[in-house]
């Protein structure tokens, strides 16, 4: 009966060609890019701007239901799963580039921009937006906000939060503001610091001003092979010891580099222990220099090969194996599920060993493919969830490894957020005291605790 | 013994805590008294901000100066907040490192300070802000709750970052106890050039040319003729003194990159009609140091101003405007590329009205291009009364956000209470 007050409510409020509510419309949102959590949402809303946004946050919260905003639905925490019901907020209406101001090397943009349609648009200046998650040929502006997203390239460049100067939020009673300023250092609290990042809980972002990035004058893109994982783990740690800041520094390790091979055909040995994609840009002798630099560091951290890309057709493949890596090992189990820590660089080698041994001990296939220059390790856990007791082994592996990036000063994610999946490992790294400080927070933004309720937060504080 | 006065106030106590837990104590205390505190570091920006609406604790946070863990091979930092920017640079060059960051008196100014006021300085255009480097922090709230937010590596979502409410904040949601930063290698070479227009407009072509590729300079600053001549270590490359604009452009490198960079700027800025010069690499720290040693309090009226920054050529045209009507000798430094400018206003012999008569013009024409004007530095010298200059101009739009977050850490009102926006 509630139900059907909400949609009524919410059909008035924003038209009823964009309220979903038959159960084979609302399947489509009860998952995100996570295997391990669904959940059912009791009504769908596509709005078409902010005004609309609010109408439909302020019928939810009347009522006490649940707002979750859902981008491209390409998380990896079940952040944007409704695992409480309630009313799901597709951006996917409000996709367009509205400016791009290339003097100000800016562009204001609606939530649901595709992240590479972004750069795809900002092309003409020379410029990009640098945030560039795996997912970043399906994954949206928005959602990469909200989440914070990374990408192989903020080691140099930075990661969503240094690109955020502006955003229109949409908060849990239905009020609007404008938080941050394209004003350099404009007086006030850093309240959009908070927000991206902050996986929904404290409103709705409908208009996003970014920062654009200046094309870079030279790339240059190698693929370094090793025998031994731990010299790999050792290597990426000399370079950046060394100074260098490469623009991308991955690596990808045991069977999904066959795996990715065999999909992607990148040029990758498929009998290699590990590999490194290094990539450097900036001016011609910034390269010279630094590749020479890289090039002795890998002999003597022992790789058994070392490959320049020689043209930008090389190099797109050497990258399409990086980013279609994923989906590759498909080919090695149906299902996986992604570890996101980071422990700091220098650790990465017993880390990395750790995993595997972890993996070994739970009975699963491990393939580590990360953005190894952040020391951010993505341990993906390989597995078919037809198996009885599957789904609570990889957890349960899962957990073990993100407790080892703790143990070793690191944090239990780097840039796939908390979600559900990780919201009770909260207390590994934060106090009672520093919790009810974000507890504060949410509640500073959103005092009914409607918005994405349950997310970020353990369900237990103390 | 550091003087504590502020706006001819002085502190009935000064206590200066040694541990994060004492500062946590203290300030839990002063929250039960209801006692107003003032947070204190290097007080190389305490100029920053109204005078406080009462003051009866000066909390110096000199008794917290220690390096708390560096590892050189991961490139990150943790420090007490009392440590001096100068300190920790010293620590970190020990190993080819720094934080490429350049506020004015870094031998003085104290970690926690700098990030509460919002340091900054010309090298936000090569390397961004203060922000962009602080990779955690622990804060003291003014309830006495100790508590930390972010990471001690270089990539982390886990929790909110609340940290970064307290970045710019003035010490008003709490005292940073701690800071961890990740930090940048010192490039292989740093160098400068230095050209000077006669014409007014020829500077800004100029920087605007060289921020197109393959130009990346790390830094690029316009100082007008009162500025340049506030700025005595510039004197000796410009004998001629009767330049209208000076810009100053730095790079850094390999060798190699900094010097086809630095040669075709040179030869871009004589095409634009300058005399450029191209400075030794000796020659370009101290030459820096000067250049930001220019936004320190000097005894007059400090302004800094903000715009987008392809509205960068407009916010030098509306300072000028707005100072040139009235007559006053204004010596101004523009950050280029950042969108930032520094402003110095006389205040010998103009009433303070009409200082507020000119801010309150320029912050209605800086609207126009969404910019601000906030006074960084007003002397206590000047005998104004505070009462009749708007520090910080127009409220926020999400001011009441803002006002709720302050009362949730610090109920009482006790951190530097009338001082900030909020």
């Amino acid at each position: 009966m509630i139900r059907e007050t909400l949609i009524a409510a919410l059909q008035s409020a924003i038209g009823p060609e964009y309220v979903l509510h038959r159960p084979e419309e609302l399947m489509l949102y009860e998952y995100d890019g996570s295997a391990l959590d669904q959940a059912m949402p009791d009504v769908v809303v596509l709005p078409g701007s902010t005004a609309e946004v609010a109408a439909a946050v302020r019928v939810a919260a009347n009522m006490g239901v649940p707002v979750v905003a859902r981008g491209a639905g390409t998380g990896l925490a079940g952040g944007t799963v409704p695992d409480q019901g309630g009313m799901v907020i597709s951006l996917a209406r409000l996709n367009r580039v509205l400016t791009i101001d290339p003097d100000s090397r800016t562009a204001v943009v609606q939530p649901g921009v595709v992240n590479l349609d972004l750069s795809l648009a900002a092309a003409p200046y020379g410029l990009h937006f640098a945030p560039d998650p795996s997912s970043q040929r399906s994954s949206t502006i928005g959602g990469n906000a909200g989440s914070n997203a990374g990408g192989p390239h903020c080691l140099k460049y930075g990661v969503t939060t240094n690109h955020i100067l502006a955003a229109t939020l949409v908060l849990a009673d239905g009020g609007v503001v404008r938080l941050g300023s394209s004003a350099t250092d404009a007086p006030g609290y850093d309240l959009l610091g908070v927000v991206v990042g902050s996986e929904g809980t404290l409103g709705v972002i409908t208009e996003l001003t970014v920062r654009l990035t200046r094309n870079a004058e030279d790339v240059r893109t190698f693929l370094a092979v090793f025998d031994d994982l731990e010299a790999a783990g050792a290597c990426v740690s000399a370079i950046i010891a060394e100074g260098i800041i490469p623009a991308a520094l991955e690596m990808m390790s045991g069977e999904g580099i066959a795996a990715v091979e065999a999909s992607v055909h990148a040029g990758y040995p498929p009998d290699a222990r590990a590999v490194l994609l290094i990539e450097i840009d900036g001016l011609r002798e910034d390269l010279a220099d630094e590749a020479k630099r890289i090039a002795a560091i890998c002999t003597a951290s022992g790789a058994s090969d070392l490959r320049a890309a020689t043209d930008a057709a090389q190099r797109a493949r050497l990258w399409a194996g990086r980013k279609g890596a994923l989906a590759a090992c498909g080919r090695i189990a149906p299902h996986y599920h992604i570890v996101d820590g980071v422990v700091p660089r220098s650790r990465l080698p017993e880390v990395l060993r750790y995993s595997e041994e972890v993996a070994a001990r739970y009975g699963m296939k491990v393939v580590n493919i990360f953005h190894a220059g952040d020391g951010n390790l993505h341990p993906l856990l390989l597995f078919d969830l037809r198996v009885p007791g599957t789904r609570e082994r990889a957890i349960a592996a899962g957990e073990e490894i993100l407790k080892a990036c703790v143990a070793a000063g690191g944090t239990i994610s780097g840039e796939h957020g908390i979600g559900i999946e990780k919201r009770d490992y909260m207390p590994w790294l934060f106090s009672a005291q520093d919790l009810g400080v974000f507890a504060d927070l949410r509640a500073v933004f959103d005092p009914a605790g409607v918005m994405n309720p349950g997310k970020l937060l353990p369900r237990v504080i103390g | 013994m550091m003087d504590f006065t502020l706006y001819n106030q002085a502190p009935a106590r000064v206590i200066a805590p040694t541990t994060a837990e004492e500062l946590a104590d203290c300030l839990r205390e002063a929250s039960t008294a209801g006692s107003a505190v003032v947070p204190w570091g290097g007080g190389t920006r305490q100029l920053l901000g109204g005078p406080p609406a009462r003051y009866d604790v000066a909390l110096s946070m000199a008794g917290l100066p220690r390096v708390i863990e560096y590892t050189p091979a991961d490139m990150v930092i943790s420090v007490e907040a009392g440590a001096t920017l100068g300190q920790v640079q010293d620590v970190l060059a020990a190993n080819g490192q720094w934080l490429p960051w350049d506020p004015p008196l870094p031998r003085q100014a104290m970690i926690g300070g700098l990030l509460a006021s919002g340091a900054g300085g010309p090298l936000r255009l090569g390397y961004g802000s203060p922000r962009d480097w602080t990779l955690g922090l622990r804060v003291a709230l003014a309830d006495g709750r100790l508590v930390r937010s972010g990471s001690r590596v270089v990539k982390n979502v886990a929790g909110y970052d609340a940290h970064k409410l307290h970045i710019g904040a003035l010490g008003t949601l709490g005292v940073i106890a701690e800071a961890t930063f990740k930090v940048a290698p010192i490039p292989l070479r740093r160098q400068t050039l230095l050209a000077a227009f006669t014409s007014p407009t020829a500077p800004l072509e100029a920087i605007s040319q060289l921020r197109q590729p393959p130009y990346q300079p790390i830094s690029m600053v316009i100082l007008n003729a009162v500025a340049e001549a506030a700025i005595p270590a510039l004197h000796p490359f410009l004998p001629d003194r009767s330049a209208y604009l000076v810009v100053a452009v730095r790079f850094a490198g390999t060798p190699g990159a900094v010097a086809r960079q630095i040669r075709a700027a040179v030869a871009q800025c004589v095409d634009l009609g300058a005399r450029a010069i191209e400075l030794n690499e000796a020659d370009d720290v101290p030459i820096w140091e000067a250049i930001a040693d220019f936004t320190r309090p000097m005894g007059d009226l400090l302004l800094r101003v903000g715009a987008p920054i392809g509205q960068q050529r407009e916010m030098i045209r509306l300072i000028e405007m707005t100072t040139r009507a009235r007559g006053w000798a204004t010596a101004r430094m523009v950050i280029a590329g950042v969108g930032l400018a520094y402003a110095r206003w006389p205040i010998a012999g103009v009433p303070p009205e009409a200082l507020a008569v000119a801010l309150a013009e320029l912050r209605e024409r800086l609207a126009t291009i969404g910019g601000y004007a906030v006074i960084e530095a007003l002397p206590d010298a000047s005998g104004i009364d505070r009462d009749t200059l708007d520090i910080w101009g127009p409220s926020p739009e999400s001011l009441a956000l803002m006002r709720s977050l302050r009362a949730a850490w610090d109920p009482a009102g006790i951190l530097n209470p009338g001082r900030y926006v909020v």
